[in-house]
């Protein structure tokens, strides 16, 4: 039996500043909201109890930022590969995902280097709804250096 | 609420002073679990997460990470409390039971009683493998001067959470904003 063949990693000497990573669109519902809140850990019942969230002000549940943060690092990788490591993350936050909203992250290569025999990627990312801006940020990656012969 | 030129805003400040470099929560929160393929499974399952890295052994042994590895953003989930689901509402949401006041209770007795999560950065070292049980202590870095954002005056309040393996090595940083308001009665 053979290894599986997925995706390959990104070499780095491929990427270039400006290259756009494909976006990642998400059809947010109460499911994904609660499912993402849940597989995090986080109970704060502003994530799964619509009348609790109605009586903090709120229209409905919305996403935990456990959740943002875990669709940044699977949108880098998905465009990146498996063995692209997220070596920083920072995000602000903004407007807040409720159920009904198209949540669409979408990014761009900043910078390219090699640190230490490995491929350093710089990338500015946004997730929006019509509300607005929910997440705006910069991600650093770590990419193998493949060994060049010839 | 405090008289902004008075005494009291003295005072205030003073006990804003005093909460830097002081522990939130109970100091060292220790992962319940040890890194573990069930709740690895649960996550990618829940953001659709594909990557072979987290599930696939025989994909992963072949990687440079040499074996299967917890999503990297999954740090805070491993330390998360294990939730008390009676009462959660009437704790205000939160998952355990707290003794005593914490340390950000001076903002609300000022008045600024609102909270909205602002920044969220991690820098991270290494990804953590099955079974490796992690550990983080979170400490108050900074609060800002009073400041007038659109939803009211408030305060940033910035702590930092350093997670580290059972060798007592960092593993990887976070640093957290909130914003500490005074509702906007207007």
């Amino acid at each position: 039996m053979t290894a599986p063949q997925r995706q390959p990693t990104l070499d780095c000497g491929g990427v270039e500043v400006g290259d756009r990573l494909p976006p990642l669109v998400i059809e947010v519902t109460a499911t994904v909201i609660v499912a993402g809140a849940i597989a995090t850990r986080d109970f704060m019942p502003v994530h799964h109890d619509q009348r609790y969230a109605n009586a903090q002000g709120a229209p409905d549940i919305f996403m935990n930022i456990l959740s943002d943060t875990a669709y940044c690092s699977r949108f880098l990788t998905d465009w990146a590969g498996p063995e692209a490591m997220v070596k920083r993350l920072a995000i602000r936050l903004g407007v807040p995902v409720f159920p009904g909203s198209t949540l669409t992250y979408t990014g761009a290569v900043t910078a390219t280097s090699q640190v230490d025999g490995e491929g350093i990627v710089e990338v500015e990312l946004r997730a929006t709804t019509d509300l607005g801006d929910h997440v705006t940020g910069t991600a650093v990656l770590g990419l193998p250096v493949t060994a060049r012969t010839g | 609420m405090p008289d902004e030129t008075g005494d009291e805003a003295v005072r205030f400040r003073d006990r804003l002073v005093e909460l830097v470099g002081r522990p939130v929560g109970s100091g060292v929160s220790v992962a319940p679990d040890p890194v573990n393929q069930p709740m690895i499974r649960h996550w990618a399952a829940a953001f659709e997460d594909h990557n072979p890295v987290y599930v696939d052994p025989e994909f992963a042994a072949c990687t440079r990470f040499g074996g299967i590895v917890a999503p990297p953003l999954m740090l805070q989930t491993w330390v998360m409390a294990t939730p008390k689901i009676t009462g959660i509402a009437e704790r205000g949401g939160s998952p355990v039971e707290t003794e005593g006041d914490g340390p950000l209770s001076v903002f609300d007795e000022a008045g600024f009683v609102g909270t909205l999560a602002s920044n969220s950065e991690f820098e991270i070292e290494r990804y953590l493998h099955l079974g490796e049980v992690i550990a983080a202590s979170t400490v108050i870095e900074s609060i800002s001067e009073e400041k007038q954002t659109r939803i009211g005056p408030g305060h940033f309040v910035t702590w930092v959470t350093t997670y580290v393996d059972e060798a007592g090595e960092v593993v990887a940083r976070q640093r957290f904003r909130i914003l500490k308001f005074r509702p906007d009665s207007r």
